[in-house]
């Protein structure tokens, strides 16, 4: 602490007396108004750059041009109109594809601006490298979450256009549950992104843990599920360790179809919403954050 | 003062050794030059003086300041051109300076921009997208962001890498420009070793990660020798062999003779320079001829062989060293 800091109190040129305490709020409130600044700044330019480049249209028309068929198919079939169904077409669409999108989307993130020369000229910024992670991921949450929500919209919007009386409610916590699935698994791509030292890694590890989650972690759960007379709070934690099971049981814990997977054998179980979204939360902001400590670990 | 201070530093990457027991001061207000042959850790100097990487010893203080406890503020004082500065190629000129003056919280940021787009001579191009960017124009640009705050300290590594002979020139002429400013301590490392005499005051040589000199160029010219290079354009070749015969008279203060086809090198003492070439204008036909003081590159050839002579045995020692563990183990 400087020596104006540890002075008790002193007279403005105004007049004011100003305390120790006061400068230290106004001193933590300028550390937190620089970090958001510079951190925003990060942010709006990776959202920019994210923009310009042709990925989030293509993302955004991927997802559009696929929640469309998935509503065209879902009122096809002969019989009624099954709403219930065409979301869990579109919730299994989206737990295969919005996962795979999101690495893709985020295991450049550090490594390829590396690769670039373009974090040699940001880390000789006056900026902390912890704002830089968090402001990346930040400005590609962004735009990704808008290619998402833009993408699956489209598909409700002809839902709306199709059906009288649509599930908004349902069709809402599809939309946010692949939004939050989206940032779930751009937040572990920036952290492949961190810590893998090159590009071709940073893929091959972002595609394995992909593998993992979308195949092997379900395949495992339901092996031990199979294997043992699991109780209810080894079931929770089962869930809780991938996102996309997370997302699963978010979106057709309210349908009385269950989809497939550990969602299957989890519906029943009493995972409140709270729980749900507290899990979903976690795996976002962990990565993130665990990344934003071991890029100080990062030599260039 | 000194703005730079490096104490002792060793940086190793795994096995190798890309510091080792560094030392070196560089003055404030000088424009310094770092040489050395590729692996010999300049760019890892530049590193650990921006704060990229940390020493495995010792201390690197930057204005007064350790640059391993140092916050990120002390970066707003050192403007750097890494080696392979890149830049996203969406972005035009304008935005990658915009953004850097954003991170500076600079406060008269459109009238800094256009000034160091001007001086790098990039106002035309300032809103195209640095993708369409020349790699001259990619180095003006890192110029600029680096020169934009403002700063105290300048690091260039390898400035003028990859730009053509117009480029060269550009970058000297600024950086000669911002020589003028007496408070501006700039560290250039360079291969090429004409920019470095030209721009530069003082040069440090290193080899192997250690530092072999230090100290202003004409004084370490002066050390490595006093001669000067006589470079002659005979009229017929043959005549090489002639000229061996006749500097041969010249015992003492001729030190080396070198020829390349017609062109043939003489180092010798400044004094015997008009008799040498009275009697071989005499003895041979002679197209041209002129005489050169001792250049940076004989400074740096000189410093190197010696340097790496006394590794030799060194490394020697250290091989036998490791087979008699070897053996020991065995």
């Amino acid at each position: 602490m400087s020596e104006d800091q540890t002075a008790h109190s002193s007279t403005e040129p105004g007049g004011g007396t100003v305390t120790a305490a006061d400068r230290s709020f106004e001193t933590s409130s300028q550390t937190v108004v620089a970090f958001a600044g510079q951190t925003l700044t990060i942010a709006q330019l990776e959202y920019r750059l994210s923009l310009r480049s042709r990925w989030t249209l293509a993302l955004t028309a991927l997802f559009g041009l696929l929640s469309l068929l998935v509503v065209g198919f879902g009122g096809s079939s002969a019989g009624p109109f099954r709403v219930d169904a065409v979301v869990v077409s579109l919730a299994s669409l989206a737990t295969y594809l919005v996962p795979l999108a999101a690495l893709v989307y985020g295991y450049d993130t550090i490594v390829g601006a590396e690769e670039t020369g373009w974090l040699d000229m940001v880390f000789a910024l006056p900026v902390s490298r912890r704002r830089v992670v968090v402001g990346a991921f930040l400005g590609r949450a962004t735009s990704l979450a808008g290619a998402t929500a833009i993408g699956f919209g489209l598909g409700g919007l002809v839902l709306f256009v199709r059906v009288d009386t649509v599930p908004w409610g349902l069709y809402a916590d599809v939309l946010f549950g692949a939004v939050t699935l989206g940032l779930a698994f751009l937040a572990l791509g920036v952290l492949v992104s961190t810590v893998a030292a090159e590009k071709t890694h940073a893929l091959g590890i972002a595609l394995l843990v992909w593998a993992w989650l979308v195949f092997g972690h379900d395949l495992a759960a339901l092996g031990l599920v199979a294997a043992f007379d699991l109780p209810n709070v080894m079931l929770t934690g089962l869930v809780l360790a991938n996102p996309i099971d997370i997302f699963r049981v978010f979106v057709l814990s309210g349908l009385e179809i269950t989809g497939s997977g550990m969602a299957a054998v989890v519906t029943g179980t009493a995972l409140s919403t709270t729980v749900l979204l507290g899990g979903a939360m976690a795996w976002v902001v962990l990565p993130v954050s665990v990344a934003a400590q071991l890029i100080h670990r990062r030599s260039l | 003062m000194n703005a730079i201070e490096v104490t002792g530093v060793t940086k190793k990457y795994s096995e190798i050794t890309a510091l080792d027991r560094l030392s070196l001061a560089i003055e404030s207000g000088s424009t310094f030059g770092l040489l050395g042959t590729n692996g010999a850790g300049k760019s890892t100097l530049f590193k650990l003086l921006v704060g990229h990487i940390r020493p495995d010893d010792g201390t690197v203080s930057v204005a007064g300041t350790d640059v391993a406890t140092a916050g990120p503020e002390l970066r707003s004082i050192v403007g750097y051109l890494p080696e392979h500065a890149g830049f996203p190629p969406s972005l035009t000129g304008r935005e990658v300076l915009e953004f850097h003056a954003r991170m500076h919280s600079l406060p008269d940021a459109a009238s800094r921009i256009d000034a160091v787009l001007s001086v790098v001579g990039l106002s035309d191009a300032a809103d195209r997208c640095v993708g369409g960017y020349s790699n001259g124009m990619t180095r003006r640009l890192g110029l600029a962001a680096a020169l934009l705050s403002r700063p105290r300290i300048l690091l260039l590594d390898e400035p003028t890498a990859g730009l053509d002979p117009r480029g060269v020139a550009d970058f000297h002429r600024v950086i000669e420009r911002l020589d003028a400013q007496s408070d501006l301590t700039v560290v250039i490392s360079s291969h090429v070793l004409t920019e470095i005499e030209s721009l530069c005051e003082r040069i440090a040589i290193l080899h192997g990660g250690q530092l072999c000199t230090v100290g202003d160029i004409d004084g370490l010219r002066r050390e490595v020798t006093d001669d000067v290079r006589v470079r002659l354009r005979l009229g017929d070749a043959a005549s090489a062999d002639s000229i061996q015969t006749i500097v041969s008279a010249f015992d003492a203060s001729v030190h080396s003779t070198d020829h390349d086809g017609d062109v043939v090198f003489v180092d010798c003492d400044p004094e015997d320079v008009p008799q040498l070439l009275t009697e071989l204008t005499e003895a041979v036909t002679i197209d041209g001829y002129d005489v050169r003081e001792p250049g940076l590159e004989r400074v740096f050839e000189q410093v190197l062989s010696e340097a790496e002579q006394d590794s030799q045995p060194r490394q020697s020692a250290e091989s036998s060293e490791q087979l008699r563990t070897v053996s020991h183990d065995e």
